[in-house]
């Protein structure tokens, strides 16, 4: 059954590359997530996968057969967009039977067939009204039950969610995530929404530019990002980036040094930068892995606590660094106070640093 | 609420709306009138014997309507004539229908080489004056052998109108989001189907219109029926009307009024239905 497998994929329009020589494969029944900012050629390489574009060059394989120019009829692929387009002359039933009308099934069989997936989307008292009467969580479903209704043996989603206001889209990312495993339909799903990605995908394909920057699972992409793009791109709110640090060592540890600053790195560090270059690197911290100090201590980082933001459960602490007016965001500890102005010494988790050369913005960990 | 200090406002200040209101409404009277008053007195004088003092009916009567129920002296039967400018108007309709629902279509949908020439040659095309290619047309008809035909002048007049309908259908046919086709490519169906199960039921309000105002152009064309057509019995109410107005003998207004409002009669009726899609213009149903 499909395991779908891109191959050295470009699209080009005109002369704009909006998709560049990017290759990944879908494992059968696997969920995965395209992941980039918008004009990043996501949505073109799903478009691809339904057959409405064909590939400029490149394979496109569903199982062992090439479909570079099957068209999307003979494609077995349910399509869920991301305004619904829901056919607005027809009642929430056509909408769903239309695809059951193209394979001319028979009559009581499509009536079923609609029946049967209306009830499992809870939309089954929505039948005879119009696309328009309906509210935009429930033109969702419909959308959805659309393409379920056929029994694809591929879905695919572009940015299903981001019509929908922020509660909602809550309740049908899990509903999504559900059941995709369910039914074990191999899918391929669009976002410019990290946190959808990283909850819903078993593996993520970073996009940026026309180009696959990175893929793998959720946790490859947030603790190995490969370059700065991934780094902070992911994870809300973004990794620190701190500019200008040199990397010194002695027999026993390697730092990561700014005027005053010095920062203890990763014993794997020795090996890894051995080759790399060593001066105005970039530090990366996630906001939750520094730990906030009152008193001065080795291996840290001195600021000012610039702004607070409590979030409710968590609470963001914004440092300022005294001498370049950088700004590190941080998850604090819950249970500690803390007051703006006042003086804290940042500590990095040591096996948790990231290393970017500012050239090629690559990790150098 | 002592020392609160109360505004004062002028009489102007506080009706300021009502009065731009006012101001507006008794402009667009003013300007509506001269068009208002023809209507009216065409009304009033299609119904009374003879006007007074330019705008007073006098004496109700029916009998500048008798061409409904008997011939007119020196004219075919007004049946007759309203018959074959309906088929004028129908045939002009149903042709630009087929034709511009698809080119819009093409034009809007399709990149293929010479779409932006022909976009601009449309617009060009819809800018010449049609009395122009008179003695051309003349001569293309009376090779085809339709000169003197129903049939000539619906496939002159459709042929000039195709452009201006190809524009408008254009026009619908972009604000269609390209999503609700792609869907249906995925729902299984050919990119031709698609266009007639989805796109087309969605282009309804675009073919009511343009096939409205092309039953119209069809309804009041005058200069080709005028000129191509010589048998009274192909007349179109236009000639009709002409005739009246008359080059040899005085003019009976009272059967002139009648006439002319019983032309307009099927303007105004399709005047509503224009109205009820130009308001329906955006396509309902895809929220954005």
């Amino acid at each position: 059954m499909p395991e779908i497998r891109v191959v050295n994929f470009c699209k080009y329009f005109g002369k704009v590359k909006a998709v560049d020589n990017v290759s990944f494969d879908v494992k059968d029944g696997e969920f995965v997530a395209l992941l980039g900012p918008s004009g990043c050629g996501k949505t073109t390489t799903l478009l691809t996968l339904a057959g409405i574009y064909k590939p400029t060059a490149g394979e496109i394989y569903f199982g062992d057969e090439l479909v570079n120019d099957v068209p999307p009829k003979y494609r077995s692929v349910g399509m869920v967009f991301q305004n619904y387009a829901l056919y607005p002359h027809m009642n929430i039933f056509e909408n769903i039977a239309f695809p059951l009308r193209a394979k001319k099934l028979p009559r009581d069989e499509i009536e079923k067939r609609v029946k049967e997936v209306a009830r499992k989307l809870m939309i089954d008292q929505l039948l005879d009204r119009r696309p328009s009467q309906i509210s935009g969580g429930q033109q969702q479903r419909v959308a959805l039950a659309r393409a379920l209704v056929k029994e694809p043996a591929i879905l695919l989603f572009d940015e299903p969610l981001s019509n929908l206001d922020a509660k909602l889209r809550m309740l049908m990312r899990a509903e999504i995530k559900h059941l995709q495993s369910e039914l074990g339909i191999t899918s391929v799903y669009v976002t410019h929404d990290q946190a959808e990605a990283m909850t819903m995908a078993s593996r993520i394909a970073v996009f940026s530019m026309g180009k696959l920057v990175q893929y793998g699972t959720p946790d490859d992409v947030y603790d190995r990002p490969k370059n700065m793009f991934v780094a902070a791109f992911i994870g809300n709110p973004p990794m620190n980036f701190l500019e200008g640090f040199t990397v010194v060592g002695d027999n026993q540890k390697l730092h990561a040094r700014r005027g005053n600053i010095r920062v203890e790195l990763p014993k794997e560090a020795r090996n890894r930068l051995e080759n790399a270059p060593r001066e105005n690197l970039v530090l990366g911290i996630r906001p939750e892995h520094i730990k906030i100090h009152f008193k001065e201590k080795e291996n840290t980082i001195p600021g000012l606590v610039y702004v607070l933001e409590p979030l409710g459960r968590d609470l963001i602490v914004n440092v300022k660094l005294e001498d370049t007016d950088e700004i590190v965001k941080i998850f604090a500890e819950p249970g500690v106070d803390f007051e703006e102005g006042q003086k804290v010494y940042m500590e990095p988790w040591v096996d948790k640093i990231h290393l970017f050369d500012p050239q090629t913005e690559e990790t150098l960990l | 609420m002592e020392g609160v200090k109360k505004y004062q406002l002028t009489f102007f200040q506080r009706n300021s709306q009502k009065i731009a209101q006012v101001i507006i409404v008794l402009i667009l009277i003013l300007v509506t009138s001269p068009i208002i008053l023809g209507y009216a007195w065409l009304i009033l004088r299609s119904f009374s014997e003879d006007i007074v003092q330019g705008f007073i009916p006098t004496k109700l009567t029916l009998k500048n309507w008798r061409f409904l129920w008997q011939n007119i002296e020196g004219y075919p039967s007004i049946w007759k004539i309203t018959m074959n400018t309906f088929l004028l108007a129908l045939g002009v309709m149903v042709i630009e229908i087929l034709i511009t629902s698809m080119g819009g279509y093409a034009l809007s949908r399709y990149e293929f080489p010479g779409r932006s020439s022909i976009l601009r040659l449309i617009l060009v095309l819809h800018a010449f004056p049609a009395i122009s290619l008179m003695v051309a047309i003349f001569y293309v008809l009376w090779n085809l052998g339709l000169l003197n035909k129903l049939w000539g002048i619906i496939l002159v007049k459709a042929s000039l109108e195709i452009p201006w309908g190809t524009w408008v259908m254009k026009g619908f046919y972009d604000g269609i989001p390209w999503e609700l086709e792609w869907a249906g490519l995925v729902d299984g169906y050919s990119r031709l189907q698609v266009w007639r199960k989805v796109i087309l039921p969605i282009a309804k309000p675009g073919i009511a219109v343009t096939g409205i105002f092309a039953f119209l152009s069809g309804w009041s064309e005058f200069v080709f029926v005028n000129t191509f057509i010589f048998e009274q019995q192909t007349w179109t109410l236009s000639k009709y009307v002409k005739g009246i107005i008359g080059d040899f003998r005085f003019v009976d207004y009272g059967l002139l009024t009648a006439v002319g409002l019983f032309y307009v009669i099927p303007t105004i009726v399709f005047f509503f239905f224009v109205s009820k899609y130009m308001i329906k213009l955006t396509i309902g149903g895809v929220k954005g």
